[in-house]
């Protein structure tokens, strides 16, 4: 099974998105590292539903001061996973665990009252299996002088012995009567662990459903402030409407840029994108990536409206992650990775996302590797899109191609700051086997060595007469 | 001169204070001795105190000297942070109030409230922030008081901007020598009592965090950008650091790298060095005497309310020095009095 931590490690960019979620505690952060990959449709609409009443919920603001008190529950949770397992153990508790059951059951408590008094205890009790009256037992037990508070003690009323003890501490500091006391205290924690140990799973439960709860809340609250769409999982179209980078997006807004979302459909089989340096298809090829790790770890996408097919699992191969520990150059870990999507699309279906495949190498062999592993991609069930430079790599497929400058520029100067505003990300269905060739007049905008320019451009005419 | 070995008469200054540090000039000064008695002062005043403590402190025994550390009383109504070891290990009744998520090499910590009195080892925070955040916790909850108990050497819980108050403890174990235990202590003593600037100066250079800076004849603070004290007097430094005049303001830590340097200037007797507060300063006491000697200021911007000086007699190594009489040397050294820390408990 994947889990959305083994991800991390292969897509920085999807990092972004979860450092962005503001969980309020460990077991919601737990929780999320081991969010399953979905394929089940039936389950991620199901979790879309929870994040639409969640969103409903954080938008109604007559709701917001029970919502702040469950947030408030959600900060003062602890991780007490290990506890608990004593607990079915039959391994004693010591106070500060009895103390840790105890704060679980009142947050549990006062979190699902706050809930129902907006009418929704369900988000808490996600599985279905509502706990307030078994935790409201635990906390009976863990309280018996019905203080109603979250402190704990081995209280008096525990064991007739105790007060009279204790009363005659509070006279006396003698050693041997701490010990009377001690030992009477420890014949209360059996007593009590014993009639806990029944109530070890529904504490677990409690625990993970409050873990579930803070993680909704936080995917809720980052679908309204990136403004996210829910998906159609329709299993057919694969469609993104005004697809944005968020981390892209925010950037550009901060420094008062301009940001481009894109439209963008794909199909089974090869997709190739062409386009300018500069143009963004590196940013897109991630952007495609981040939105199907969102939408199948139960995530709303970074979109204005879209529709997605669900896949086995995404494979993201950017090029630029060489690894220098395993040995490898650049080339050879690109290769291993393209080679091991190749062999999986046989069985699997997968997103397949390839940055210019092959650049590092020779442009004879890069080019017909590219060509082969096209006409195989081409081929197979799985989506699959590929940047590259290459011109006339006569493959059977599709070919979008980032528009790019746009003509009329006004004879403005263009700088290596403003050469965002003149590029127009948007791509284009390309009938011809032909890659722009802007390379050098995107070099003399970045300030580069005139003389270099001047020599490529003769080497430039030359290629062509020769050609 | 009051009575030095009588009852110490400081808790109602105490009491006037919303936070108070015992910090050791050595391990072995009497800290604990002279915190077990303010704790039972206070009890009898019937005052609302919390107590708390800087780094792990808590070894039954002295890991130095392997001398039996004594432990705390708490009195009930008291309330307390300690760690999950010492908690469990505790030797009174108690309610558990919290538990803090952080983790300790003693576990988490947890605030507990006395039911009936006992003992106790304290454990805690690991930083001045920390610190902060427990005393502001236990005024929330109404306490009167926060004592803050320190670890070896721990000066920085004594800053004023983290407890409004101190308790210094000398002792036989700063040295056994009685001139140099004297020039020690005074040493500590003077640059507790260094004077404040004035309350518009502490204003505009408050919120300064880093660097060093210069402050101009309009009282206007300017950043010297000097990367490191080690670069002063090398080079384009040398004259730039005085072209907004002579008053200068380190907001962190005073090296005597860079005391010396201002003591070697032929300005030296217009200077003017303020410190964030005494707790920053990190320079011998020789080079110190030599910037006051040729005519140097210094100053800080808050000063420590020190409550007073409390001396143990005894030294870890089993020697005890004659307690009346170092203790009205000391007193008459320093011009404050000293309390000899095993009788005030009589």
């Amino acid at each position: 099974m994947i889990l959305l931590k083994n991800i991390l490690k292969d897509d920085p960019a999807f990092q972004y998105v979860v450092d962005d979620l503001e969980l309020m505690s460990p077991v919601g952060q737990q929780r999320l590292l081991n969010a399953p990959w979905i394929t089940e449709r039936a389950a991620i609409e199901a979790e879309y539903d929870r994040i639409d009443r969640a969103i409903a919920l954080l938008s109604n603001a007559d709701a917001a001061p029970s919502v702040n008190v469950v947030r408030h529950q959600l900060m003062q949770l602890h991780d007490i996973k290990g506890t608990l397992s004593s607990l079915k153990g039959h391994i004693l508790l010591n106070e500060i665990e009895l103390f840790e059951v105890k704060l679980l059951a009142h947050l549990y408590g006062v979190a699902a009252k706050h809930l129902a008094s907006v009418g929704e205890e369900g988000l808490l009790a996600f599985d279905g299996h509502p706990l307030q009256a078994t935790l409201q037992e635990v906390f009976a037990l863990l309280d018996p002088d019905n203080t109603g508070m979250a402190h704990f003690y081995i209280y008096d009323s525990y064991d007739p012995r105790l007060a009279p003890l204790r009363k005659a501490l509070k006279e006396n500091e003698d050693a041997d009567i701490f010990s009377q006391q001690e030992a009477v205290q420890q014949e209360v924690i059996v007593r009590l662990c014993d009639k806990l140990h029944p109530y070890a799973e529904a504490l677990s439960s409690a625990l993970e459903q409050m873990g579930y709860l803070d993680l909704l809340l936080a995917k809720a609250t980052q679908a309204r402030s990136w403004q996210l769409c829910r998906p159609v999982l329709s299993g057919e179209r694969h469609y993104l409407r005004a697809l944005f980078n968020p981390r892209l997006k925010q950037h550009n807004e901060q420094e008062g840029l301009r940001y481009q979302p894109v439209d963008i459909e794909l199909k089974e089989g090869l997709c190739l994108i062409t386009g300018a340096n500069m143009a963004g298809k590196t940013v897109l090829l991630k952007t495609v990536g981040i939105a199907q790790h969102m939408a199948q770890f139960g995530m709303f996408v970074p979109a204005q409206e879209a529709s997605l097919r669900l896949v086995d699992d995404v494979v993201l191969c950017i090029g630029d992650e060489q690894n220098e520990m395993n040995g490898l150059s650049s080339f050879a870990s690109e290769i291993i990775k393209i080679s091991d999507a190749l062999r999986r699309t046989r069985h699997e279906q997968l997103l397949v996302l390839i940055d210019e495949p092959a650049r590092t190498t020779n442009p004879i062999e890069g080019k017909a590797i590219v060509q082969a592993m096209g006409a195989l991609l081409a081929q197979q069930h799985s989506i699959s899109m590929v940047t590259t430079h290459y011109s006339q790599l006569g493959l059977d497929c599709r070919r979008l191609r980032v528009k790019g400058f746009v003509e009329d520029m006004n004879d403005v100067a263009l700088t290596p700051q403003n050469i965002n505003s003149f590029m127009d990300y948007s791509l284009v269905e390309d009938t011809t086997d032909e890659v722009p060739h802007e390379a050098l007049r995107i070099a003399a905008i970045l300030g580069c060595d005139q003389e270099m320019i001047a020599l490529a451009q003769e080497h430039l005419k030359h290629h062509k007469t020769n050609g | 001169m009051p009575e030095l070995f009588g009852p110490m008469p400081f808790i109602n200054d105490i009491l006037r204070h919303r936070s108070l540090s015992i910090v050791g000039l050595e391990k072995n000064t009497g800290k604990t001795v002279c915190l077990n008695y303010v704790l039972r002062r206070l009890n009898e005043v019937g005052a609302r105190a919390a107590i708390t403590s800087i780094g792990v402190d808590g070894e039954q025994t002295d890991s130095v000297y392997a001398t039996a550390k004594p432990e705390v009383t708490l009195y009930e109504g008291m309330q307390f942070i300690t760690s999950e070891k010492h908690y469990l290990q505790r030797r009174l009744v108690s309610q558990l109030l919290e538990v803090d998520s952080q983790r300790t090499s003693l576990g988490q910590l947890v605030t507990g409230e006395v039911l009936c009195r006992g003992k106790i080892l304290l454990s805690g925070a690991a930083s001045s922030e920390k610190l902060r955040s427990q005393i502001d916790h236990f005024k929330e909850q109404g306490m009167e008081l926060t004592i803050v108990d320190g670890a070896l050497s721990r000066l920085s819980l004594a800053s004023p901007t983290v407890t409004d108050a101190m308790i210094l403890a000398t002792g036989a174990a700063v040295s056994l020598h009685l001139p140099q235990l004297i020039s020690r202590t005074k040493f500590l003593h003077q640059l507790i009592n260094l004077p404040e600037v004035d309350a518009t100066m502490r204003q505009r250079l408050s919120h300064i965090t880093q660097g060093i800076w210069a402050v101009d004849s309009d009282g206007q603070p300017h950043d010297l950008h000097i990367a490191s004290v080690f670069l002063l007097g090398r080079g384009d430094n040398q004259d730039d650091l005085f072209r907004y005049g002579t008053t200068l303001f380190v907001s962190g830590a005073v090296s005597t790298q860079l005391v010396k340097y201002l003591a070697s200037q032929k300005q030296i007797k217009d200077i003017t060095l303020i410190v964030r507060d005494f707790t920053k300063f990190f320079v011998t006491p020789e080079v110190y005497a030599e910037y006051i000697r040729r005519g140097g200021t210094m100053l800080v911007l808050q000063q420590s309310k020190l409550l007073a000086i409390t001396f143990n007699p005894t030294s870890p190594t089993g020697y005890t020095m004659p307690s009346r009489e170092t203790c009205e040397k000391l007193s008459e050294a320093l011009g404050t009095p000293v309390y000899d820390v095993m009788k005030i408990n009589d």
